[in-house]
């Protein structure tokens, strides 16, 4: 069981991670989802120890990282974004060499420990082989092999199948699910497809503050229950969009597409109402032909986007203002 | 700490740094002792070892220079920090894999004296108190390598402050003899010291106000001392600089001396850089 609670990490001025709080229970598999520079790699290397928090604490089977770190990293597998090998050792030397530092003191035990790993992670008829000269989805395979030693409870992966082909993406997402029954799992990912595949629940990090957290289908779920509208009238972009943001219960009015006259955008309905009626008329008044209006349904990749971009609304603002200062000039 | 000793001191090996740290100083140590001890027939082994010092400087720096920062370079320190190792254990496991290479020039030169009772009488205890202040004076350069190790991750700027570091304590005597010392040096010195004390203090506290306080207070304390008590300033600044002379002690053994205050040095500037290496590593976590 993993708890992380009001986790904070800076660096200097900038917050990497911003007050994230959540708890992951045995035997889940938790994917961290979010766009670049969103906070993920920081989380999992605070939560991991390799890192410090600036605030707020990380607890890993009932240890805190920063009091009792010996016996948190005990329960602890970890497979960093870049593998950390040694170039200059054989997949058997570097396995052995990992289970020696996660306390595997007998040479039988670590032997024994290596080849399970080695096995699991696909590596078999690897282990005399130098590190220097494996392929990269290989490399991500001995990393792999070198969090699962000495089984620990908790294994934390971060974007595992970065770099991997198609088959290998697949045979490690089986692995991983496999590892679920038995192990807690974090795993990062920008690929939503992954984390819908492989994962019980999704945490959604942006900016480095938690933006949503549940099971795949169930988020997905909740923000179509929300109602999402997208529509295309004729008329100036401006007095379109600022229509359809005038409907009472219309909210995240954005421009999908323009195309001339044709304004494409969609609107979320903040309190889950239909709101196609309202609309189209709100546009009729404003001279603004219908063009095509539905309800849309939202898969995860849309929660995704509309959760982890900046505000549109905030965004909108400045072109606005710009023409109106250039309209009172002239 | 085992399994990090093990794995350090086999790359040693598996690569070419081992090998050459391991000859160029076996090659000086017999170039010196075949000239000195063979041919003109000295019967005192220190000289030898005296000599070859200069080698430390240059050979030494190389075996440190990787420890830290070619881990963080390649990121494996993420493999050391996230598993359940303490960072002493990390830091005594690198340091005693660079001290095992440093001792296998050190252990053959154990030979050398012996060689020489074949020809006459060899002062035996007086040679191998050399060496073991020589293993020491090794043992210390390398803890300062590798805490310049730790602070960078590129492995030449480790090389090059490393040398540099060295060498300045190397030449420090001369350094020391270049300029006639007197208190209005040694209160320039100290006030220049304070100023950096002052600025990092101002950086590290992110306050103006207690960089500024340490600045004033010290200030103070100097111009006062500096006023009363000037023979003090240049007695402190002599002592600072003398204990900067990381060679010096080294000379003592060579005089046929058995030095305490020489090994207790050693030993304290080691476990010092040792203990700032931890240091640096832990601050790198927060950074």
């Amino acid at each position: 069981m993993i708890e992380v609670s009001h986790l904070t990490k800076r660096y200097g001025a900038h917050t990497a991670v911003d007050d994230i709080s959540f708890t992951v229970e045995d035997g889940c598999i938790c994917g961290l989802l979010g766009p670049n520079g969103a906070g993920k790699t920081t989380t999992m290397n605070v939560i991991t120890g390799y890192l410090s928090p600036t605030a707020g604490t990380v607890r890993i089977g009932g240890h805190d990282i920063q009091q009792e770190p010996q016996a948190a990293k005990a329960c602890l597998g970890y497979l960093p974004e870049q593998p950390p090998l040694y170039a200059d050792m054989t997949v058997a030397e570097y396995l052995d060499f990992a289970a020696e530092l996660k306390g595997l003191r007998k040479k039988a035990d670590r032997a024994a420990a290596a080849a399970r790993a080695a096995a699991r992670a696909g590596l078999d008829g690897m282990a005399r082989r130098l590190i220097r000269n494996l392929s990269k989805g290989y490399r991500q395979r001995v990393g792999l092999a070198a969090a699962l030693l000495g089984d620990p409870r908790v294994i934390i992966l971060d974007e595992p199948t970065v770099g991997l082909d198609p088959a290998q993406m697949i045979e490690i997402r089986a692995l991983i699910r496999d590892l679920g029954r038995q192990h807690t799992v974090i795993l990062s990912s920008h690929l939503l497809s992954e984390v819908q595949a492989v994962c019980d629940r999704v945490l959604i990090i942006a900016g480095g503050k938690l933006v949503a957290q549940g099971a795949p289908g169930e988020l997905a779920a909740r923000l179509t229950a929300r109602g999402v509208l997208s529509a295309t009238a004729q008329g100036p972009k401006q007095a379109v969009l600022a229509a359809a943001a005038a409907v009472p219960g219309l909210r995240d009015v954005r421009l999908t597409a323009e195309n001339g006259e044709e304004i494409s955008f969609t609107a979320a309905s903040a309190d889950g109402g239909d709101h196609r009626a309202a609309l189209s008329a709100a546009l009729a008044a404003a001279g603004c032909p219908v063009l095509s209006l539905a309800s849309e349904q939202m898969s995860l990749e849309d929660v995704f986007l509309q959760l982890t971009e900046p505000d549109p609304a905030a965004a909108a603002e400045t072109p606005d203002k710009e023409e109106k200062a250039h309209e009172s000039d002239l | 700490m085992k399994a990090i000793f093990k794995r350090e001191a086999r790359s040693f090996f598996t690569g070419m740094v081992g090998y050459v740290a391991v000859a160029l100083l076996l090659g000086f140590i017999g170039l010196w002792f075949t000239a000195n001890c063979l041919i003109y027939g000295t019967p005192d082994f220190s000289i030898v070892l005296y000599s070859s010092t200069l080698i430390m400087l240059f050979v030494l720096p190389a075996l440190s220079m990787r420890s830290f920062a070619d881990e963080r370079r390649n990121k494996t320190d993420q493999l050391l920090l996230t598993s359940p190792v303490t960072i002493p254990q990390i830091v005594l496991g690198k340091f005693f894999a660079q001290l095992a290479v440093f001792a296998v020039p050190v252990l053959a030169a154990c030979v050398m004296p012996l060689v020489l009772t074949a020809f006459g009488s060899v002062l035996l205890p007086g040679a191998y108190a050399t060496l073991l202040a020589y293993f020491l004076l090794g043992a210390a350069c390398i803890a300062v390598g590798t805490f310049l190790s730790a602070l960078t991750e590129n492995q030449i700027i480790a090389y090059l402050a490393a040398f540099g570091l060295l060498l300045t304590a190397y030449l420090m005597e001369d350094i020391q003899s270049l300029f006639t010392t007197g208190s209005t040096l040694a209160l320039i010195v100290f006030g220049a010291a304070l100023a950096v004390a002052a600025a990092l203090t101002g950086l590290g506290c992110r306050s103006l106000g207690a960089g500024c306080a340490v600045l004033g207070v010290g200030a103070a304390a100097l111009f006062l001392l500096f006023r009363l008590r000037p023979a003090w300033l240049l007695a402190a600044l002599n002592s600072a600089l003398d204990a900067l002379a990381l060679f010096a002690p080294f000379r003592s053994f060579v005089g046929g001396m058995f030095s305490v205050s020489a090994i207790v040095y050693y030993l304290s500037v080691t476990a010092l850089f040792l203990f700032l290496t931890g240091q640096a590593l832990e601050r790198r976590r927060w950074n």
